[in-house]
């Protein structure tokens, strides 16, 4: 069997059906025949099927809020921190708050009355302009 | 400007592939298996009080840092290990110490790495990559889990060694200073046996080790009824995504173990060791298969297709398994 990290791994064919091919990563595998091995290549489909299943519930998670800010249920604090795929304790650490603060930043009433340097680093950190954090684009 | 020789080599892991990137880089040969296993780096817990990405926490690894530490430790190599308030700081001490020609290992969050491939820039805060040189603002980096060299700007580096959040890197670096000459790696190699054994089997708390994966199984049964099939192919996939992807080689670091088991076998010259890893390997290849049949319960919504009651059963004879290899494990003089 010998040791898999002493030889140069085996690159396998790659399939065709994947979603995901910007990089080959390193898996091991195992048969009682060749014993543990290297190869490197792209996540299995499978695999790509579930990486993907998390993408599909954030984009559907966006969607959601998305309608709650469009019916005023939600500021558009909600809705930028799902979009880059943070929750309230993070965001909390990011803008330097407290978590009940930045929970009471997502009721609209609250939000239309936030101090503007403090929305400026919400801002800040979602990357857009106060504009856009003031009235996102798919508010008419 | 400094740019050290580096060889980069990609790993399963990135922990135990930096941890043995560079310590060959100071001439001490190691396996990744080898650097996984002496730090100790298995386990098993199951936290459904703690979410991430809104599903309960799996996690096949040990605490991010201790394969490092532990192994460095076991093996006496000396290491120097830095958190720094100030990201100015952490900046200046990385300079400094690459000009005096140590290659330096850091904890960073992955959401803003550039060169990070796109499906896995997620909030995720213990991935560690290594730093082998500098240029005009330019970091040269050697990535365990890219294929090839890449490189960072100046304040790229300094957003992600201050990624905030749940474990949060806070600039943390890490290197070996000094590394002996003539190394017997077989005490240490029986010690992160035992301590793994010990976290599997010897911890009396539900969560945790082959219990843990019980204690899964049990919960699983539930999920279809107490949160309807959507969100319990969510749970499922979350699951997965931590067995399968954030660097665990496959398996959930089964396989690594088991690769680990093998070498340990010759190393220490006691067959009854390869007959574990064996059982490891076949081991593992029962967690791929989990994977593969649960993978389908997350294609599509609606009904699933693999039975919640059979994953879990599966699950209980991965437990079982486990139980029976690490007790045996635990007994190694």
């Amino acid at each position: 069997m010998g040791n898999p990290d002493n030889k140069a791994p085996d690159k396998v064919t790659d399939d065709k059906d994947l979603i995901y091919t910007y990089n080959r990563e390193l898996f091991y595998h195992f048969d009682r025949e060749k014993g543990f091995t290297q190869a490197v290549h792209y996540q299995n489909p499978d695999n790509q099927v579930i990486i993907k299943q998390s993408w599909d519930a954030a984009e559907q998670r966006l969607e959601e809020v998305k309608q709650l800010v469009l019916i005023g249920k939600a500021s558009p604090v909600a809705y930028y921190m799902e979009k880059i795929l943070m929750e309230v304790p993070m965001l909390a650490a990011y803008m330097e708050i407290s978590k009940w603060r930045v929970k009471r930043h997502m009721k609209p009433g609250v939000f239309k009355k936030i101090k503007p340097e403090i929305l400026a680093r919400y801002a800040e950190i979602f990357e857009i302009s106060v504009d856009q954090l003031r009235k996102p684009d798919f508010i008419k | 400007m400094v740019k050290l020789e580096f060889e980069h080599r990609q790993a399963g892991h990135c922990e135990s592939g930096v941890t043995r990137n560079l310590l060959n880089y100071h001439g001490f040969r190691i396996t990744e298996p080898m650097a996984f296993g002496i730090g100790a780096g298995l386990f098993f817990s199951y936290l459904p009080f703690l979410k991430m990405q809104h599903a309960p926490t799996t996690s096949f690894r040990v605490w991010p840092g201790q394969v490092f530490d532990r192994a460095t430790k076991e093996l006496g190599v000396k290491a120097a290990i830095h958190t720094f308030r100030n990201p100015k700081d952490s900046m200046d001490k990385l300079n400094e110490v690459l000009e005096q020609g140590y290659p330096v290992g850091l904890q960073v969050g992955t959401f803003h790495l550039p060169f990070f491939p796109p499906e896995y820039r997620m909030h995720y805060n213990m991935h560690n990559m290594i730093v082998y040189g500098h240029n005009n603002g330019t970091y040269f980096i050697s990535d365990t889990l890219m294929e090839n060299l890449v490189e960072i700007t100046y304040e790229d580096l300094v957003r992600v060694r201050y990624a905030k959040g749940a474990f949060a890197p806070q600039g943390r670096m890490y290197y070996p200073t000094f590394v002996p000459k003539d190394i017997d790696i077989r005490p240490a190699v029986i010690k992160g046996i035992r301590k793994t054994a010990n976290n599997m089997v010897g911890i009396p708390f539900p969560l945790i080790g082959a219990k843990g994966i019980r204690y899964l199984a049990g919960r699983m049964r539930k999920w279809e009824k107490n949160l309807g099939p959507e969100k319990a192919s969510y749970y499922l996939g979350q699951v997965l995504r931590m067995e399968e992807e954030v660097g665990t080689a496959g398996a959930g670091f089964r396989f690594i173990y088991g690769a680990f088991l093998e070498e340990a076998s010759t190393l220490l010259n006691q067959p009854w060791l390869r007959e574990l890893s064996i059982e490891m390997g076949d081991n593992a290849n029962k967690w791929r298969e989990f994977s593969y049949l649960g993978s389908r319960n997350c294609k599509k919504r609606g009904k699933p297709e693999q039975s919640y009651d059979f994953l879990a059963d599966m699950l209980l004879e991965i437990a079982n398994r486990e139980e029976k290899i690490f007790k045996k494990l635990a007994l190694i003089k």
